[in-house]
């Protein structure tokens, strides 16, 4: 078995990571401080976000176990939906989706002119693990500020359809063997998706950061 | 809870070290947002020209077993047509892998083949032939660069002239058209287009159009005229918004741009073809970029035609490939403002494409440029060659001779895994994928 792959990162990174792993449970916990950019982020409404794909309505449960639309966007407002599952190890994958929609969340928390108009949606393609009460337990760690729902299937059949519409890739890890190691193979992606269905923007590792995402929200929903 | 805790702890960590992951990358030269393929390739897809009266005459996707440990090592797996010859060119994977797109830079057609139901035989699963129409009149589909749920094809020319302005068109993963956004004026041409993640900055280079990659070649070069109408620019974009900032001069046509690989490497490679100079493109200070000539490449007086070049996964080897002596040359970029040539080996005949393996052991070779520029030498070999590399020179493995074998003009590859089909195996990571 191989560590996760620190040496790219801080310091304070790895050491942070490897305490909170094994300090079992958790409590709920704040997204830390950002390093500044690298760039100059473009102006709100200075360039086009057209509608990349569509996607058709879907229900999955929420975290209480009832049915709720997995395409949930406000009227007339978008959603951010991230697919994780919740044994990922991938600090560039999962981690990070969380975290950049736990910056999102508290970003639009404090601005009225978004915050009731975005919403937040964390699905989990393994339903066989995180059942409602686990995505419930995932809630809790991440402490949402603002609209957030956590979503999950009552069976990976409930999951597929929205995994192919998304075009949201999630295969099993296999050992040599054949056995399935428990870990998934996957892109790490957020999409933001209009009220109409409409897909305007896709993000995965590199662009997964909630400054860009803010940016995005702001061209989409000017005004207030 | 051991799983929620652990991933608790990522997510802390992850928010901590954004800006500083590395982008994803497959053979080094891919797109950032490509799930990773790290280990052994089992695989090269090869993008190939078919040649009138050989084999079945036509375009194909040729899937060449490259794994030692495999029993099809070295040998031709399959071979896909799609009818009839486009001038196949470049080909590019989508960000989840399942899908290799490839095009053909006479007609405009894009053929998008599903490698991922079964990776050893790719099936054509659908042919865009309205890509002029869609786009606005955009002509020659070139680059095909994965972005997150979409494609990001670099174009070579338009409809209106044939001439060199052109664009850059998006697709998404369905094969359905997004938008068009046009080169500048001021930097109208067009060949290849790759994204630095951490610095939201996207590079675009410049080559010709229809009216010329389509000529003969030694027709071509007599024409004094006709050789005015080559690119000397590359342009600086703000990437996210899909804006021009920067146009950078870069005199003969740069072609093939790679940025380093290490995040806090904040430069890019390319070569122009026409003047044989090694360039830099570095971020300065304030943000801005500047494009600086570094080396010859061989002797500039004889034309050597620079080509496809490879970057190692360090940031240290540059491979150059040159098409007219057939050479590779590989230079330390370790300072990248002084490369330093430490190596040179004759590969083939008109060698043209080149690309490794993300641990940097395998290079592999393909003859073949343009139909039409194929043969000026004399010599029409068409092979593709594989090499292992020690960091110190190249040692041969296996070649085929796509001639003997009646497949055509091998051009671009694209390195393929079975794992990244239907299930994956535990050595074969993905997006970064550690399991620990």
């Amino acid at each position: 078995m191989r560590g996760l792959r620190l040496g790219f990162g801080s310091t304070r990174a790895a050491v942070l990571a490897v305490g909170l792993a094994s300090a079992a449970p958790v409590a709920a916990i704040e997204p830390a401080p950002l390093p500044p950019l690298l760039y100059t982020l473009p102006e709100a409404g200075s360039y086009e976000l057209p509608v990349i794909d569509r996607v058709g309505p879907h229900s999955l449960l929420d975290a209480e176990g009832q049915a709720r639309p997995v395409l949930a966007a406000p009227e007339g407002g978008v959603a951010l939906i991230a697919f994780v599952y919740l044994h990922c190890t991938d600090a560039r994958g999962c981690p990070l989706a969380l975290a950049s929609l736990q910056h999102a969340d508290r970003a639009i928390a404090a601005r009225p002119d978004l915050r009731n108009r975005v919403r937040l949606v964390t699905v989990s393609f393994d339903p066989g693990r995180d059942s409602p009460e686990a995505m419930r337990g995932l809630r809790h760690h991440m402490a949402p500020k603002g609209d957030w729902r956590f979503l999950t299937g009552a069976s990976q059949a409930d999951i597929e359809p929205v995994l192919v519409d998304f075009g949201q890739d999630a295969v099993p890890v296999m050992t040599e063997q054949g056995s399935n190691t428990g870990l998934m193979r996957h892109v790490a992606k957020v999409f933001l998706v209009d009220s109409e269905g409409g897909v305007r923007n896709v993000y995965s590792s590199g662009f997964l950061d909630h400054r860009l995402l803010m940016r995005d929200l702001e061209t989409l929903l000017p005004g207030g | 809870m051991h799983a929620t805790s652990r991933l608790l702890g990522l997510v802390a960590a992850a928010a901590l070290f954004t800006a500083s992951l590395p982008a994803a990358a497959d053979e080094t030269c891919q797109s950032p947002y490509l799930p990773k393929l790290e280990g052994q390739e089992d695989y090269v897809y090869i993008w190939t020209l078919g040649i009138e009266g050989l084999g079945d005459g036509s375009d194909k996707v040729v899937t060449v077993g490259v794994n030692p440990k495999r029993p099809d090592y070295g040998k031709v797996v399959s071979s896909v047509s799609v009818g009839g010859r486009h001038e196949a060119h470049h080909a590019g994977l989508t960000d989840d892998r399942r899908f290799l797109w490839a095009g053909g830079l006479d007609d405009s057609k894009i053929f998008l083949f599903d490698i991922a139901s079964d990776p050893a035989k790719p099936k054509l699963v659908k042919t865009i032939d309205d890509f002029v129409e869609k786009s606005g009149g955009v002509v020659g589909p070139h680059g095909f660069y994965a972005l997150p749920g979409r494609m990001l094809i670099s174009a070579l020319s338009n409809s209106g002239d044939f001439g060199g302005r052109t664009a850059l068109v998006e697709y998404n993963n369905d094969g359905e058209y997004i938008r068009t956004t046009w080169m500048p004026d001021a930097a109208p041409y067009g060949y290849d287009a790759r994204v630095k993640a951490e610095l939201n900055r996207m590079l675009t280079s410049s080559f010709t159009g229809h009216a010329n990659y389509m000529r003969k070649l030694p027709e071509l070069m007599g024409d004094a005229e006709a050789m005015k109408n080559f690119g000397n620019t590359m342009v600086v974009w703000d990437f996210h918004a899909r804006k021009a900032l920067q146009e950078l001069q870069v005199p003969g046509a740069p072609l093939e741009v790679r940025w380093a690989l290490q995040p806090e490497h904040h430069y890019a490679f390319t070569t122009s073809a026409l003047t044989s100079k090694l360039w830099g493109i570095f971020r300065n200070q304030d943000g801005s970029f500047e494009a600086v000539e570094l080396a010859d490449v061989g002797d500039p007086s004889k034309t050597p035609l620079p080509v496809d070049i490879s970057l190692s996964a360090d940031d240290r080897f540059l491979f150059v490939d040159t098409f007219m002596d057939g050479m590779v040359r590989v230079f330390d970029v370790s300072n990248p403002r002084k490369p330093v040539q430490v190596y040179e080996q004759k590969i083939g005949p008109q060698v043209n494409m080149v690309s490794q393996s993300w641990d940097g052991e395998r290079i592999y070779f393909t003859s073949s440029l343009l139909a039409n520029w194929d043969g000026s030498g004399g010599d029409d070999a068409q092979f593709l060659k594989v090499f292992g590399w020690n960091g110190e020179k190249l040692t041969p493995a296996f070649e085929i001779d796509f001639r003997a074998a009646k497949l055509g003009r091998p051009h671009i590859m694209r390195f393929g895994k079975i794992d990244f089909g239907k299930a994956a195996r535990l050595d074969a990571p993905g997006t970064g994928l550690q399991p620990s």
